[in-house]
């Protein structure tokens, strides 16, 4: 085939959209629809990455007979042990596997959960900034502990996860597996964040957003919207950190950092246009390719720009949050209201009443 | 135990003084800024450059980080902030641009470290320059170094040096007016635009001279801003935000409360409880904003607090 050298390329970029656009769109109705300043998303995602690490393994073991207290976690028997489940166990049974996955996914979007719903105490007593920097340091924080803390996921050795994909075949089909299934989880959270935005939860968050005291007038309980969306955000973003743990078969607490999963997704969404799933798929697509291709093409960038890739995508982000903040702050794909009939019918009936107040 | 309460004393004034140009930028602007990190960062580069090319002691270029990081802030102002705020952005998209300056000069700053290894053939991404302080005096088996005094120093002269300023001097008592109460500063003929730029000056000369001290203390790497950044803020956020010497004193906490801290329990529970050393400050800004949301810089300091452009705790945002 002549176009060989483009699908590792047309491979990554797909990786970096699914994961981010899971990240971004979790941020997107904290941030977006509900006016809560997530800067600590990396929390919940750490929180998915750890169970992906901690639970489906020591389940596996303890099946097999194997060691799955805190010695699980011990890297100089945890690679052997993973790799026994891998090669005796995984290998061979894809039901198995596949209802492991989906069962990490679940304790995951659990905890994901309940972290949201914990993120709730201080998001009803704090406005904007404020909240913002507390969250923020609740995800520094509980980074710091599972990067010290060994029993859980095995500190700063970190620790293997069991590979759920390996039944496709080892090498690309593998990772051709484990991409078309971060891919399909992300189409089904998108259709799920469309879904819920045009409910009436969603536009009674906007209304929240708007102005919380209007949205009171209306009958509507602004303390329990916030919770149910840092619990529905949670989930979503500890399903992407538990997908991202299970597609590198590795997880350490170090890559889990606030840049990468908090600031990130920020800059992801606010180009697409906050507030608007689509603008968001957008934005994360934009920023998955221009990413994917300085990495690919970094020998012959380098000649040009005599910045490392590396640097260069940190000045890139930068550059681009601070000029959407200043030229369009309502991003590439500025928000429009919801329409809860379609736009013929809207139309039919706006036609009625002008004709019956006649 | 002296040798930890000397290095968290001098740890202390770094912080403090940072902190307080997160409060002075956040005071008059509404911007949290997150590009201290870098202004820290670049402190530190500053003294290991000058220090690199025209020897000497590092604490002749102390002065110097702290006019760049203050050129900094002024160049970030011009940029970014003024047209933000001009359009009446929220705080939360001020605090976000700040972060976007921030990665853009953390991007510059490892390109330079990057260049710099290559060029000297020495590593620049990762150097200690306490190693150059010298030893003033012993008391027992500590040696006292001269950090260890001069940071104290510096922080005494800065409190009084802003104190004198904000009252004494007729700009400081416009800028406290503005800061007070915008509307009412214009109407009397303050221009808020000269304001803006002096608090964005002055924050990232404290930044720098925090930075600049920080670098005869703990080893220097690109990413030192970023580390301490959480410190620092939790530091201003204690301090109760609108206060300058509010912040001092959060800085001291914290700093103290961190280094101290750790060592007490680390005395008591094994050494292995050193790595959480992070989450000590953070713990405190989250209790501080939670139970008592006003910060440090509103307890009745008495007279002193009153007379030093102190804005009341229920005003304070929370």
């Amino acid at each position: 085939m002549a176009f060989e050298w483009i699908i590792p390329i047309v491979i990554q970029i797909i990786l970096y959209f699914a994961i981010f656009l899971i990240v971004t769109l979790s941020l997107n109705i904290e941030v977006g629809y509900a006016g809560i300043a997530q800067f600590g998303r990396v929390l919940a995602v750490l929180v998915g990455a750890v169970v992906a690490g901690a639970v489906p393994g020591r389940i596996l073991a303890y099946m097999m007979g194997l060691p799955w207290g805190a010695d699980y976690a011990n890297h100089l028997k945890n690679f052997k042990i993973v790799n026994t489940i891998n090669v005796e166990l995984l290998v061979k049974s894809p039901f198995l596997s596949v209802t492991m996955l989906l069962f990490t996914i679940v304790v995951a979007a659990i905890l994901g959960g309940i972290i949201g719903y914990l993120s709730s105490y201080p998001a009803l007593r704090l406005k904007e900034a404020y909240l913002g920097i507390t969250l923020l340091a609740f995800g520094d924080a509980f980074q710091t502990f599972i990067w010290n803390y060994d029993p859980i996921a095995g500190a700063t050795q970190g620790i293997n996860v069991p590979d759920f994909f390996r039944w496709v075949g080892a090498g690309p089909p593998r990772f051709y597996a484990a991409t078309a299934t971060l891919l399909g989880f992300a189409i089904l959270i998108f259709l799920f964040m469309e879904a819920i935005g045009r409910a009436p939860y969603g536009r009674a968050l906007k209304a929240m957003r708007d102005s919380e005291v209007a949205a009171e007038v209306y009958g509507k309980n602004v303390a329990s919207l916030r919770g149910k969306t840092l619990i529905v955000g949670g989930a979503v973003a500890a399903i992407g950190g538990a997908l991202w743990s299970l597609y590198t078969g590795s997880f350490k607490a170090i890559t889990y950092n606030r840049l990468t999963w908090t600031f990130w997704p920020w800059a992801f969404m606010m180009l697409g246009g906050t507030g608007n799933n689509v603008g968001v798929l957008v934005g994360t697509f934009v920023f998955s390719t221009v990413r994917t291709l300085i990495y690919t093409y970094k020998e012959l960038l380098s000649q040009i720009i005599p910045i490392s890739p590396v640097w260069l995508e940190y000045i890139l982000v930068g550059s681009a949050i601070v000029i959407i903040a200043l030229i369009r702050p309502q991003g590439l794909i500025p928000e429009k209201p919801a329409l809860t009939l379609k736009k013929e019918e809207i139309i039919e009936i706006r036609e009625k009443i002008r004709k019956s107040t006649k | 135990m002296l040798d930890v309460v000397l290095t968290g004393l001098a740890i202390s004034s770094g912080f403090a003084l940072a902190a307080a140009g997160i409060t002075m930028i956040y005071m008059s602007t509404e911007t949290f800024n997150f590009a201290h990190a870098s202004m820290v960062s670049y402190a530190f580069y500053v003294v290991f450059i000058m220090n690199l090319i025209y020897g000497g002691s590092p604490y002749l270029y102390i002065p110097l980080a702290a006019i760049v990081s203050g050129i900094i802030g002024v160049i970030i102002y011009f940029t970014i902030n003024r047209w933000l705020i001009r359009a009446g952005a929220t705080m939360v998209v001020l605090m976000m641009s700040t972060l976007g300056a921030d990665l853009i000069l953390f991007g510059i700053l490892n390109s330079i470290a990057e260049y710099l290894t290559e060029t000297f053939k020495r590593d620049a991404r990762y150097f200690l320059l306490a190693e150059k302080d010298i030893v003033v005096g012993r008391i027992g088996e500590t040696n006292i170094m001269l950090i260890h005094i001069v940071s104290l120093i510096v922080v005494l002269i800065v409190v009084s040096a802003i104190h004198l300023f904000l009252t004494k001097t007729k700009f400081g008592i416009a800028m406290r007016t503005t800061v007070e109460n915008p509307t009412l500063a214009k109407v009397l003929g303050i221009n808020p635009e000269t304001v803006y730029i002096a608090s964005w000056f002055i924050g990232g000369a404290l930044a720098g001279l925090g930075g600049g001290l920080l670098t005869l203390i703990i080893p220097g790497e690109p990413r030192i801003g970023m580390v301490i950044i959480v410190p620092l803020f939790a530091a201003s956020i204690v301090g109760g935000l609108y206060s300058i010497f509010g912040s001092l004193l959060g800085g001291f906490l914290i700093g103290l409360s961190q280094q101290i801290g750790i060592y007490l329990l680390a005395q008591a529970f094994g050494s292995w409880i050193n790595a959480y050393k992070l989450i000590i400050p953070l713990a405190m800004m989250v209790i501080t904003l939670l139970i008592y949301p006003q910060g440090l810089g509103a307890l009745p300091w008495g007279k002193l607090a009153s007379k030093l452009g102190r804005r009341g705790g229920e005003e304070s945002g929370v």
